[in-house]
Order: C-alpha cells, then sequence, then structure tokens
C-alpha cells in the first residue's frame, strides 16, 4: 500500500534525532568548521549518551548487544530508519554527523560480507566507554570514479596479505581503529582481483600521512593513508577466503564495494537533503522576518521558496523509495543511484538559491554559506552525479542488451 | 481504501492498483496509442476506444459511488491515469463525459442541480465542458461577465479555450459576479455558441474550443453554489484536478522516455548504438529522473488530497507546477535524442512535446503555481521538521 507515513518507529528516531541535532549539534556547527575539527569533549560527551553513526543501522545500538528477534524488525524497516536519522543528523550539520563515533561507511561492508567472526570484532568495540571510529578505504590517487582500477596491492604471503599503495580522501581515516581497504591480489585481473580488508589501527606499515583542508566539512577529518608493507593477517581478509573462492557466483571485492553503494549512496542522499532543508528553513525564516510583504522582491522569494521545498519533497521521495526497496529486499541499484544524483545537485542548488535570497549580507556569518561549501562534495562522494548517470542509463539499456 | 493506506512508508501499490495499472496500460498501448495519430487528424476519439473507456469502467473514477461510480481515492485514480495517458495524452483529453466535473459530482453529489445530469446520463455521461474563471483573470482576454438579475444571473462573454469545449452537452463555469462574489452555475443546453477558433498547436483530439455565452440566462435552479460554499467547493475541486492532471502528464513523459530508450538502444551512428555515447545516456538518465520525482510528487500530492491534509492544495499546486516543468523537459529531449526523426510526424515524439505544451498551457502557469505555494508556505507559521 503506497504510504508516505512514518512508522512510529520512524516518528521517534526521527523526532529523537532531529532533538539532538536541534540542541546539541546545530549550535556548535559554526564553531567547528571555523576550529576545523569537533571538540574532543563534544564527542566524548555524545558517545556516552550512546549516539553513533552507523550507516548500516542508524536504528541504535551494536550488534553485540542486539537479539536475533530485534535484528529482524530493524532489518525490515532499517534502510528507511536510516535515510529517515540521516537527513536529520545532516540537517544539524553534516560535518559533525559525519564526524560522530561509530563505523561509519566501514559498517555496511563487514556487516553485508564479513563473517560472524568479523562482525563480533570490529562492530563490537564501540561502545560508551571511548569514542571510536570506523572507516571505508576505496579511493586511490588515480581511482576515483573507476574503483575497479584500484592499485594497491595485496600480496598473499604466509598467514596473511602484504599491503602496498596509497588511499585519498578517506573519511575519519586518521582517527579510526580500523579502516576497510580495497586492494587488488592481481591487478592483470581486473575486478576479479579485489579484495576487502580491515586493517587495523597501529598496524606496522599502515599510516596516516596527512588530513586535507577542504571547501567545506571543515570539522570533519579526511584523511591520506599510506600502506607500505603492511602485514594484514588472513582474519582480516573481509569475509574469509571462503567468500572470493568458492566459485563464479562470489562476489569480488569490487562487488562488495560495489554493493555498499546500494546502502550508502541512499544515505548520503538523505543527508543532502538534509542540508537543503536546513538551508531552506534558515531561509524562510529570514525571509518572513526581513523581507517585504509584497512587491518584486517578496514574489521572487515566494518562488524560490516554493521550488526549494519542491525540489527538496522530491529527493526525499525517491530517497525514501531507494531504502525502502532495500528494506522489502528488493534490488536497489538503479534507484540509490537515481536518489543520490538528484539530491546531491538539488542540495546545491537549493543552497544557492537560499544564498541569493540572502544577499550580500548572507556572507557575514549565516550559516547557509556553510551549508554551501558543505554540500558540494554531496554530489561527488559515494559516487560522483555522473557516474550515478551512468548506473541509472545502463539498468534502462540493460532489457536491451546494450551495455553503455 | 483511503482508511486503509499504512502508517509505513512505502512505495508498493495495492493490488487492486496494480490490477487497474494493467488493464489502464494494456489499453493504452493496444488500443489507444496506434490510433493516436488517427484521433488527431480526425480532432477526435475514436468510438470505439472511447466504448472500451467506458466497459473497463475508466470513464467512472472519480464519480460517487450513489452515481453507479467507483470513486477511487485519488492515488488510485493517478496511478491509472497515468497508465492510460502513456498511450496517448491527445486522445486521454478528448474523452467524453463529466472529466474535470467529475470531480464537482464527487464534492457534491446529491445537489439537486445534477438530478437532470444523471437522468440524461441514461445513454452514458454527458460531456462537460468546465470553465473556471473565478480564480484568476487572463490577461489575453475580457472576463466572462456575470450580473445578477432577479433569482438568476446573466452571463455574457466569451472563454479561454477549454478542453472538451466543441463536443459539450454540459457546461459548468465558474466566474465572480459584479460583487466579486465567485458563483459556479450548470448549463443544462446547448445555450452557447463554439468558437472553434485556429488550434495547432497539440491535444487536437481534445475539442479545445472557446465557449462564447452572449446575455443567457441562468436561472436559480442553476446555480450550484455562491460566496464562500462556492470558494469552499472549487478549492477541493481544483486541487483534485491538479493531481489527476499532474499524473496524465507523468504518464506522457513515461511513454517519451521508454520510446527514446528503445530508439537509441537500437539506432547507431559512428558504428555504435548512439546508447552508448554519454551525451545521448546522461540525457535518459536525466528524463528518467525527471519522471520519478515528478511521479513520486504526485502520488505524495494525491495522498495528502486523501487524507484531508489541510496542504493538499499546496501540494496539488507543487506536483502540478512539477510535472508541467517536468513534461516539458522530458518530451522536448525525446525529439531531440530522436533527431530529425523526432521532428517527423512518422514517429510520436513530435506530437508528444505539442501535447505536452499544450497540456500545460492548458492547466495554469507552473511559475504561478510555485509563486502562491511560495505565498503559502511564507505565511506558515508552525514548526515544520517533524512532520
Amino acid at each position: 500500500m503506497i504510504s508516505f507515513a512514518l512508522s512510529p518507529q520512524q516518528k521517534q528516531i526521527k523526532e529523537l534525532v532531529h532533538w539532538f541535532a536541534k540542541h546539541e549539534v546545530r549550535p556548535i556547527a559554526l564553531e567547528a568548521d571555523r576550529l576545523g575539527r569537533v571538540p574532543d569533549e563534544w564527542l566524548q560527551k555524545v558517545n556516552k549518551m550512546g549516539i553513533q553513526l552507523n550507516a548500516s543501522s542508524f536504528g541504535g545500538g551494536r550488534a553485540s548487544a542486539d537479539s536475533e528477534k530485534k535484528k529482524e524488525k530493524k532489518e525490515r524497516e532499517g534502510n528507511r530508519v536510516a535515510v529517515i536519522a540521516a537527513e536529520e543528523l545532516a540537517w544539524g550539520c553534516p560535518g559533525i554527523a559525519l564526524s560522530l563515533p561509530g563505523p561509519g561507511l566501514g559498517g555496511p561492508p563487514i556487516q553485508s560480507s564479513g563473517t560472524p567472526e568479523q562482525k563480533q570484532r570490529f562492530l563490537s568495540i564501540f561502545t560508551k566507554e571511548e569514542p571510536r571510529w570506523g572507516a571505508y578505504a576505496l579511493t586511490e590517487p588515480e581511482a576515483g570514479s573507476d574503483a575497479s582500477g584500484i592499485r594497491t596491492t595485496a600480496r598473499k604471503v604466509d598467514g596473511g596479505y602484504m599491503l602496498n599503495g596509497q588511499k585519498i580522501f578517506i573519511t575519519n581515516g586518521a582517527r579510526a581503529s580500523w579502516v576497510v581497504v580495497f586492494a587488488t591480489v592481481d591487478p592483470t585481473l581486473g575486478r576479479a582481483g579485489h579484495r576487502a580488508f580491515v586493517v587495523e589501527k597501529g598496524t606496522p606499515g599502515f599510516t596516516a600521512t596527512r588530513t586535507v583542508h577542504k571547501m567545506g566539512l571543515r570539522a570533519n577529518e579526511t584523511a591520506e593513508l599510506l600502506f607500505e608493507d603492511c602485514f594484514v593477517p588472513d582474519d582480516n581478509l573481509l569475509g574469509g577466503e571462503a567468500l572470493y573462492s568458492a566459485g563464479a557466483n562470489r562476489p569480488s571485492g569490487f562487488q562488495v564495494a560495489m554493493k555498499t553503494f546500494d546502502s550508502t549512496r541512499p544515505i548520503v542522499a538523505a543527508m543532502a537533503v538534509g542540508i537543503a532543508r536546513a538551508a531552506y528553513e534558515y531561509t524562510l525564516d529570514i525571509v518572513r522576518s526581513s523581507y517585504p510583504k509584497q512587491g518584486r522582491l517578496y514574489y521572487e522569494a515566494a518562488e524560490r521558496l516554493a521550488e526549494a521545498e519542491q525540489e527538496i519533497e522530491a529527493a526525499r521521495l525517491l530517497t525514501w523509495e531507494a531504502a525502502w526497496k532495500a528494506d522489502i529486499g528488493e534490488p536497489n541499484a538503479m534507484e540509490a543511484a537515481v536518489c543520490k544524483a538528484v539530491a546531491g545537485k538539488m542540495a546545491l542548488h537549493v543552497c544557492a538559491m537560499c544564498l541569493e535570497l540572502l544577499g550580500p549580507v548572507g556572507l557575514d556569518g549565516h550559516l547557509v554559506e556553510k551549508l554551501y561549501r558543505d554540500v558540494k562534495v554531496f554530489d561527488i562522494f559515494e559516487g560522483t552525479q555522473q557516474i550515478q548517470r551512468l548506473v541509472t542509463a545502463r539498468r534502462l539499456y540493460a532489457p536491451y542488451g546494450v551495455h553503455v | 481504501m483511503e482508511k486503509e493506506r499504512g502508517k509505513v512508508i512505502s512505495f508498493q501499490p495495492s493490488k487492486e492498483e496494480q490490477a487497474f495499472f494493467q488493464v489502464a496500460r494494456s489499453l493504452a498501448v493496444e488500443k489507444i496509442r496506434p490510433v493516436a495519430r488517427e484521433c488527431e487528424k480526425h480532432r477526435t476519439v475514436s468510438v470505439d476506444v472511447s466504448e472500451r473507456v467506458d466497459e473497463l469502467g475508466l470513464s467512472t473514477l472519480e464519480l460517487p459511488e450513489s452515481w453507479g461510480g467507483l470513486e477511487l481515492p485519488l492515488l488510485s485514480q493517478s496511478i491509472i491515469w497515468q497508465a492510460l495517458s502513456y498511450g496517448d495524452l491527445g486522445v486521454i483529453q478528448g474523452l467524453p463525459g463529466a472529466q474535470e466535473a467529475s470531480s464537482l459530482f464527487r464534492l457534491s453529489p446529491e445537489h439537486r442541480v445534477w438530478h437532470r445530469y444523471r437522468e440524461m446520463a441514461k445513454g452514458g455521461w454527458p460531456t462537460v465542458a468546465w470553465i473556471d474563471e473565478a480564480e484568476q483573470k487572463e490577461p489575453l482576454k475580457e472576463a466572462i461577465r456575470v450580473r445578477r438579475r432577479g433569482s438568476g444571473y446573466i452571463v455574457d462573454g466569451v472563454s479561454s479555450p477549454v478542453r472538451l469545449a466543441s463536443k459539450a452537452d454540459w457546461a459548468v463555469i465558474a466566474a465572480r459576479d459584479e460583487e466579486e462574489e465567485t458563483v459556479l452555475l450548470a448549463f443544462d443546453e446547448r445555450v452557447w455558441e463554439i468558437e472553434e477558433g485556429d488550434i495547432r498547436l497539440g491535444l487536437l483530439a481534445a475539442g479545445i474550443a472557446r465557449l462564447r455565452f452572449a446575455e443567457v440566462y441562468a436561472g436559480p435552479e442553476q446555480l450550484v453554489a455562491r460566496g464562500p460554499e462556492a470558494d469552499a467547493l472549487l478549492n477541493r475541486m481544483r486541487a483534485r484536478n491538479q493531481v489527476i492532471e499532474a499524473a496524465k502528464e507523468v504518464g506522457l513523459m513515461e511513454a517519451a522516455l521508454d520510446y527514446t530508450i528503445e530508439y537509441t538502444a537500437g539506432r547507431k551512428a559512428f558504428g555504435q548504438e548512439i546508447a552508448k555515447f554519454q551525451g545521448v545516456s546522461f540525457t535518459i538518465a536525466e528524463m528518467a529522473f525527471e519522471c520519478r520525482g515528478a511521479k513520486l510528487l504526485v502520488w505524495q500530492a494525491a495522498a495528502a488530497v486523501d487524507r484531508g491534509d489541510e496542504q493538499a492544495g499546496g501540494y496539488a499546486w507543487s506536483a502540478l507546477s512539477r510535472a508541467h516543468r517536468s513534461l516539458r523537459y522530458v518530451t522536448d529531449q525525446a525529439v531531440q535524442m530522436l533527431g530529425g526523426h523526432g521532428y517527423v510526424q512518422e514517429y510520436p515524439a513530435e506530437k508528444w512535446m505539442r501535447d505536452a505544451q499544450a497540456q500545460v498551457m492548458l492547466y495554469g502557469r507552473e511559475t504561478d503555481w510555485l509563486i502562491r505555494r511560495g505565498e503559502q508556505l511564507l505565511r506558515e507559521r508552525k514548526e515544520r521538521v517533524a512532520r
């Protein structure tokens, strides 16, 4: 039955996360952007509150603490709950949202491909005692959108693999307790040679060489990682050898990476929706209080605000649809690409319209200029809008046997 | 069905909606699209098609159950109109019957004015032309003048071009009288003259024409409503019709998208299918984005109307505005992707683009809908977050 109503659980999560975003995140958003980091004491505090970022189960709780029954329930609504929560968190501040402790984007590949032992080992470390992070490392200097072209190597050695290579643009990469790293056992094998490893902080040969300075999302750490003869034991090969060697139908590391996108792209889209909504609501309040009540400026503002609302609603519905499909167990790669493409582009457009409405005064200490800087990357990471168009077009042409 | 709508986000049509969709889509592809050019040429919908639509009950989706109609929720209707318009919007807009007036019948089924309509309906629902001049004055024409005369009204003037005017048995007019009060009048016989005009752009089977009323008297028995009662009725009726028209637009854009995908998958240039050029495949993706976004906004507006949301009118404005924009974009790109073939009448794309433009001209200025929605948003004061 088609419905746009939130379930009691979804509504509760939305209200809870919104409360947190409004009272804990938003008040420090501009300051964290100025500092270029989220204050440690704040991270300690929210971690004690049990608030974490896990792209595979925003519904809260840690893998180890869940009863099977609870888990089943969560899986049915998990993706919808995740996008609802992601929108609210990003509404508070996307830079802070991405800096929240938890497995982050590293969660989904471990959830979807990890062995039970790996899930227990890597996902149970996120406790209230101390804030910890997970990270996801795919991008390299010469392999961004074309993830099949990664050059980080994983050479089989006794008891494990030796990793060599470099990863860039890794969210929370320097502070993470572990990083899911994609590497190739043989570049000539292409995608079939890809493997995913969980590399733990402090592993000899693994270093975070620097953190980069960005246009926006300045509160969030973006690191470059270097692997120099970094030994990773067999136990840290995601899914174990069995996952990769049990026949043609088994996923390659490349497929693990791509599969991850089906659940993370709707979350990234939801965050873009949240940013756009933040800019829109901020601007709506200012137009209400400060704009003339008639005449040219008033009508221009009315039109822009209605367009912003429409664009936000459309992107949100597309995002919900992608999450719903995942929840009911249907393939959602196209819907995930569509919502990400639409939301990423929409959000920048909405922020720009809002800045136009704020005029030159908007340059000086207003939240929207920060949101504008923050939001641009949502049209780039987790697949650029061009990649989303490619994924969408491929699915549309598939019935005609044309590979684009 | 309205009461049964779940309280969890879902995009799954009900079994009944799926069944309706299949019936409507089959009719669209097998019966409607093949005769679209012919209907356009003769400027009317073939009897075969309209009879088939009647047989399947698709002409009574909005009509009240007490009249023998299906009285479906607007969301279900949106899905069905979308499926039907996938065949050809020009044909759909030319279907005879109550059409836009259906919402008025649904909202006031027991009104005495409609008794005569129901009597006349015994041989099929009479065709109604709907003229709405109460909402805003068209800059390029004189408004229809409505003056009080005794207990009735005198109607004088020429309407804007409206759908079904050239074949209407009935006309329903919403206008303002000399005191700026809204009046809603029904005419059950052809007291008007038809001005066919020079319509060439599109929807040529839809009977678009103007109706001229020359000092026509409408007695009290023809008054449907006036004043605040008429305004309230009209606002609800307009929202319903805006959603239905937007749903039809989604159907046409889906037709244009699917046709373009198939064409570009088969057409070769420079030694390969043109789909393999990203200038083409990315455009296809963008067309798909527009179709999907517009569709969900229409569904959202339909759901808001069905549950009686106080914002329903605003959602309907927004959905129709977006549908207009998306429809223009998608049908234009369909012609563009077909290149020269898109421009000639051997292929449907040129007709769809013309029909699309005529459709958006008939159903309100998209910028105006946005401004109205914006004014509504600026007036609204409550917290918008935890909706």
